[in-house]
């Protein structure tokens, strides 16, 4: 992801991943820079006692905030992928309807009542918002993935078939490679969607970048709720950045 | 059964659900064999062709490869000693044409260098320019292109036994003819078993060793084009054949040289001109082109070589006389004793794949059919 760290940076498409760069540069900047702002903050907001949220570092906060989405972006990947795919096998083809149907569920259940819901068993804080945050983000991507799949030529998979591929040939050398962009841009949906909507998990006590802004609506503070905000915002754009760069311009 | 015959349907049928489309269908193919499967949408033509290769499996009867049931060969090493082509190629649209022919032979995990060689033999077999098409992607190809490739892609394992589905239906006449005769070209010299799917019986006529005509799942006449142009068995066989039109088809399968007066006889020359190795049909349409009863015929470096009269196409022989069982013929081609030039042609040609060769293999169907 950070342009150092890859080999042959000489090579390194630098103008490709300007917009990356820039993006990260800015929320590096912001983290160092933030905690030094009580002034402007104060001045925004001069009712409040204390103008820069301190309980926890905002690095701390950031990195827990990530951490949540991308165990949950992980799980729902795994599952709305491999779901979708089974679905589109011959053997699971009955199964197509439920699973579509369970994915647009998830998604029209709001998060916040999955939270309440699933505090009574998982208790308190990472482990609701990660349930959430994967029952939130599985549409996009088992929705992506079967249209991606569902996009192959028919004859095109007759071909495949009457050359004598096995049928996991077929998959992994015709139909995901075709489906990826698709996909790709399944999981980027519900990436940018995760990290936005982990800020709630603040709610049940889960370490998020939505502690300020809960915090600032309790105590009136709109500089804390600004801090947060503004923090999770530019966190989107920079991850969205990076998708945007690795789905494949059309030639 | 012998050796020869190298695809044996025996009493096959195909059900799906309570619908049968393919009705107790016996069939034997011999080996070198351009056999056509004619007949109207939903005949079954295409679901016989896919359950040699199991696309579809069979529901009743056996289908044998060289003696041997298709049920006891792996359904994935089966397709991948039988080349495979159909109307819409099918090319992988993420893979260069390079690759795309491949495919099969790295299946079979051929060496890359191998791989290579076999591409290269294979784009130079088919027409295709290699440093123009390597790198290029199915969907820079106009459609013979795209079709030339779905061809050599069906041919780069070296299959005994090609089946086409209709590979030529999508493209326009200029295009499908090029290919047909493309098609004529390679089989003479490659001589590989053929079963070739259509709905148009003009393709068949033009290409077929053996014609089998298809309606309602069940074979209604099978035959060379002229046993069928000749008698065709029932009026839905007429039909196909274009009804009125039968008489032309059937001098379009006879050649000018074979009926005209060579040069020194009676007549004298006249105004337009037709070839030796043109046929009956197209004499007749310059005869109603330029009003005239009579034709001077010149060989291809425009010498004349004889003259042509209406009278000599009324008065040729009515029926051409082949009444040789085609199965029959075919099983010549690999018997030493044969003197029929046509099939010499295709077995030296099939032994030294050689474009030199190409001048002694007949090059149209008509020229095939008449020296055998």
């Amino acid at each position: 992801m950070s342009a150092e760290t890859l080999p042959g940076v000489s090579e390194f498409p630098w103008r490709r991943w300007a917009a990356p760069f820039a993006w990260f540069s800015a929320l590096a900047g912001l983290l160092i820079v933030m905690p030094h702002l009580g002034p402007l903050f104060a001045a925004i907001d001069p009712e409040a006692r204390e103008p820069i949220y301190r309980r926890d570092a905002f690095v701390d906060l950031l990195t827990n905030h990530l951490l949540l989405v991308a165990v949950a972006s992980t799980i729902a990947i795994v599952c709305g992928v491999s779901a979708a795919i089974m679905v589109t096998r011959p053997w699971g083809r009955d199964f197509l309807p439920l699973v579509s149907q369970l994915a647009s569920i998830g998604q029209t259940f709001p998060p916040v009542a999955v939270l309440a819901l699933a505090v009574p068993w998982l208790g308190f804080g990472g482990l609701p918002t990660v349930v959430a945050l994967v029952l939130y983000g599985l549409l996009p991507i088992v929705r992506n993935t079967l249209v991606g799949i569902g996009e192959v030529d028919p004859a095109t998979r007759e071909a495949a078939r009457g050359m004598g591929m096995s049928p996991s040939q077929v998959l992994f050398q015709l139909e995901l490679p075709l489906a990826a962009p698709i996909i790709l841009a399944g999981i980027r949906t519900s990436v940018t969607v995760g990290i936005a909507t982990a800020a709630i998990g603040s709610t049940i006590g889960a370490k998020t970048l939505g502690d300020p802004i809960i915090a600032g609506i309790i105590n009136g503070n709109t500089a804390y709720i600004l801090q947060g905000a503004i923090l999770i915002g530019v966190l989107a754009l920079s991850i969205d950045s990076v998708f945007a760069r690795l789905l494949p311009s059309r030639h | 059964m012998t050796e020869q015959v190298r695809i044996e349907l025996k009493n096959v049928s195909k059900r799906f659900g309570g619908d049968t489309a393919v009705d107790d269908l016996s069939l034997a193919i011999a080996t070198g064999e351009l056999c056509v499967l004619v007949g109207t949408s939903g005949c079954g033509k295409s679901t016989t062709l896919r359950m040699i290769n199991r696309l579809i499996e069979h529901s009743d009867g056996e289908i044998h490869i060289d003696g041997q049931p298709i049920r006891e060969i792996n359904e994935q090493a089966l397709r991948r000693r039988i080349g495979y082509a159909i109307q819409s190629t099918g090319l992988f649209p993420h893979w260069t044409v390079a690759r795309n022919i491949g495919l099969v032979p790295r299946l079979l995990k051929w060496p890359a260098e191998r791989i290579e060689k076999r591409t290269r033999e294979l784009m130079a077999l088919l027409g295709l320019k290699e440093s123009e098409f390597n790198g290029k992607y199915p969907h820079q190809l106009s459609g013979g292109q795209a079709q030339r490739v779905g061809v050599a892609r069906a041919l780069a394992a070296d299959p005994d036994i090609l089946l086409m589905d209709e590979p030529f239906g999508a493209l326009d006449p200029i295009t499908r003819e090029a290919l047909q005769d493309e098609l004529l070209r390679l089989q003479a010299r490659l001589s590989k078993t053929i079963v070739f799917v259509t709905h148009d019986m003009e393709e068949a006529l033009k290409l077929a060793d053996r014609i089998v005509v298809m309606n309602r799942g069940q074979i209604v006449q099978q035959g060379s084009p002229k046993e069928l142009l000749s008698a065709p068995a029932d009026a839905f066989v007429e039909s196909l054949l274009g009804g009125r039109d039968r008489g032309l088809k059937q001098a379009g399968l006879i050649r000018v040289r074979d009926v005209m007066h060579p040069t020194g006889a009676r007549r004298q020359t006249t105004a337009a001109a037709v070839g030796a190795d043109d046929d009956l049909r197209q004499a007749l349409s310059v005869m109603l082109l330029h009003r005239l009863s009579s034709l001077t015929v010149v060989d291809e470096r425009d010498r004349t070589v004889g003259t042509l009269g209406v009278d000599d196409i009324m008065q040729r022989k009515s029926v051409p006389a082949d009444k040789t069982d085609k199965v029959q013929t075919s099983l010549e081609a690999s018997d030493d004793a044969t003197d029929a030039p046509g099939t010499d042609a295709r077995k030296g040609d099939a032994v030294d794949a050689d474009a030199a060769d190409n001048d002694t293999a007949p090059a149209t169907p008509q020229e095939r059919r008449d020296e055998r």
